[in-house]
């Protein structure tokens, strides 16, 4: 599972249309919507800076939605905090978002927390996320979990950071996660280059790239010639 | 979900932060009842911090209007304000915890300049996060953390204050938890934070509480504290929310106007709403991006509130006011003026207050906190003279 972060309505709306577009016709598995929020404390100055500017602009949360129904060739997960989906309404958000959006990715939400918005009406599933920190228990309660895959965050920190997909603390951490589980584990945080990308495939089940593709979104040409790098086998 | 008063509180934080938000939960309930923890937390809030801080009948004002004021003294606390009531305790737990690190965001300079303190006493590095603006209007608060040997980082990023300066510090937080710890400086963020603030803050309510039944005195009529992210006010209400004849007020900045973008007055212009950890009252817009917020005070300048605030407004506990910039520099004047006490422009908010409403306390009791002193505040006081042409 091969999957992209893009900032919704950036840099402009039009652009960001386009490029969703050419990305629900590349050889991507998934794609993460991100909606800006102007707190964004898991994000690094990329994607902060990016999010900042269009929650300044401001957007609207239901003709993102519409365009990504229109659009939708691919799984689609949107990304954002939780203020954004608590203030629109839990199940107004529901309701509309239901048939459409097939994941909701809360950055600043613990697993434990899930409860909090199913009780508000949320019948999208919310992802889970593990980190190199995840105790074994948190590990063991993920066996069921729901939602199509779990985030694991590869490193301590925030998005846009340096890793070493290699390094062996990972890369156990990543095995040992998946003798409990059975689901997909996705890594994100940190994804860069395609080297990047060959080195999780040779143990991951799959990866999502930020900040390397929200870099690009101002410029068309450099984010399809991107995509084609990085999706084409 | 953990750490929710009624329906506010939460841990609305990464993934990555809930590790070392369950290790700290654990320390501190097994420290708070540790008898070695609380006479080495004694032992620093009394002969390092100078506690217990006085409660002062000021006189003039009382005559002036009538009433019976008490000013319960945290501005004579070492650093000059509440939070080092807070930077003890959590230093300490940071040293029960085996980290070698602390990082700390600030608004005014007070929490920074109390954190880094504590970081020169028990031998800890120390980082603090500090958003431009306020920098630039609180520069001798800078200077005294640079001076403790405090590395302070100065945020460029959104609003350039405190709610980037609270990001920042998380930021930093989830990727260095390993070692480090994040002294919250005021009673908000993720549980167990909310309750850890209001615990080390509670000195306050505890010690006027026993100021009144040692003098065989009745409990004051009204208690009034200003009210930014919460942790002087909650330490004072705790001494007092058992007691329904006791009127707790809380003061929010009302800034230069009630318009989004002019104040912070979360509770009485905000809306619930999910913010740095927790559900609160938040100041947002219709599609729930945080505002920007103004006050003429920098401690005041959050759009947030600690959730147990929130949760204390919705049962109706405590009311929650506001009064703008020039209220609370009214409020500055007359403590000066009156009883030579130079208030913090925070604390000054309680001031204006009480002089705004004194035809309401006339023959009553009234317990006023003063949160910290104003001496960083020149800065800002000789700003506003020029403006109105005092200078
Ligand atoms: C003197 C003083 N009072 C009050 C505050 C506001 O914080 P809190 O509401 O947490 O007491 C500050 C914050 O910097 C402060 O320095």
């Amino acid at each position: 599972m091969k999957g992209i972060y893009i900032l919704a309505d950036y840099p402009d709306k039009k652009t960001f249309e386009k490029e969703l577009t050419y990305a629900m016709n590349s050889n991507i598995d998934f794609i993460e919507i991100g909606i800006p929020f102007n707190d964004p404390v898991a994000d690094g100055p990329t994607i902060a800076k990016a999010a900042n500017e269009i929650a300044e602009r401001g957007y609207d949360l239901l003709s993102i939605i519409d365009l990504i129904g229109e659009l939708k060739k691919k799984k689609v997960y949107l990304m954002t905090y939780s203020n954004i989906i608590y203030k629109f309404g839990v199940k107004k958000f529901s309701d509309i978002a239901k048939g459409i959006v097939d994941g909701l990715i809360l950055a600043d939400l613990p697993n434990r927390g899930h409860n909090f918005f199913y009780k508000l009406g949320l019948e999208v599933d919310i992802i889970n996320f593990l980190t190199p920190e995840s105790r074994d228990n948190a590990i063991k309660k993920l066996v069921n979990a729901e939602g199509d895959f779990i985030y694991f965050i590869g490193v301590r920190g925030i998005t846009g950071g340096e890793v070493d997909f290699n390094n062996s603390e990972l890369r156990s951490k990543y095995i040992s996660i998946k003798k409990e589980i059975d689901k997909k584990v996705i890594l994100g945080f940190g994804v860069k280059t395609k080297a990047d990308t060959k080195t999780i495939m040779e143990y991951a089940d799959g990866f999502v790239i930020g900040t390397e593709i929200v870099k690009r979104q101002n410029n068309y040409k450099e984010f399809k010639k991107y995509i084609d790098e990085i999706f084409t086998t | 979900m953990k750490g929710f008063f009624g329906e506010f509180g939460g841990q609305f934080v990464a993934e990555t932060l809930m590790p070392a938000l369950d290790q700290l939960e654990e320390t501190f309930e097994k420290l708070k009842e540790d008898e070695e923890f609380n006479k080495k937390l004694s032992y620093y809030m009394n002969s390092y911090a100078g506690r217990p801080t006085p409660i002062y009948y000021a006189e003039n004002i009382s005559r002036k209007y009538n009433t019976t004021l008490l000013i319960k003294r945290e501005d004579l606390l070492h650093t000059g304000a509440h939070k080092i009531n807070n930077t003890i305790g959590q230093g300490l737990i940071t040293k029960f915890m085996g980290k070698k690190r602390i990082i700390a965001e600030t608004g005014a300079g007070q929490h920074g300049v109390a954190t880094a303190t504590i970081a020169a006493l028990l031998g800890l590095d120390c980082t603090i996060y500090m958003g431009k603006t306020d920098a630039e209007r609180q520069e001798t608060n800078v200077r005294r953390m640079k001076l403790l040997g405090a590395e302070v980082k100065v945020v460029d990023e959104g609003s350039k204050t405190l709610k980037d300066a609270v990001s920042s510090a998380l930021r930093d937080w989830i990727t260095n938890v390993e070692n480090t710890h994040y002294i919250i400086g005021s009673a908000l963020g993720p549980h167990p934070f909310p309750t850890i603030v209001a615990h080390f803050q509670s000195v306050i309510g505890r010690e006027s509480r026993q100021f009144f039944i040692e003098n065989k005195e009745s409990f004051p009529d009204y208690v009034i504290a200003c009210v930014g992210g919460g942790s002087n006010s909650i330490g004072i209400f705790k001494g007092f929310l058992d007691i329904d004849t006791v009127n707790l007020i809380g003061v929010e900045a009302g800034g230069r106007s009630s318009k989004i973008g002019d104040h912070a007055m979360s509770i009485n212009h905000g809306e619930k709403g999910i913010f740095q950890g927790s559900l609160s009252y938040v100041v947002q817009n219709s599609i729930g991006q945080i505002a920007n917020v103004h006050s003429i005070s920098a401690g005041l300048d959050y759009a947030g509130i600690g959730p147990e605030h929130a949760y204390l407004h919705s049962i109706g506990r405590v009311k929650y006011d506001s009064v703008n910039d020039d209220e609370a520099m009214e409020g500055f004047y007359l403590m000066t003026k009156y009883e030579g006490i130079l208030p913090a422009l925070e604390s000054s908010h309680a001031v204006g207050y009480f002089l705004k409403h004194h035809k309401n306390f006339q023959g009553k009791k009234v317990l006023l906190l003063l949160s910290g002193r104003g001496d960083k505040d020149m800065g800002i006081v000789n700003e506003y003279e020029k403006e109105k042409g005092i200078l």
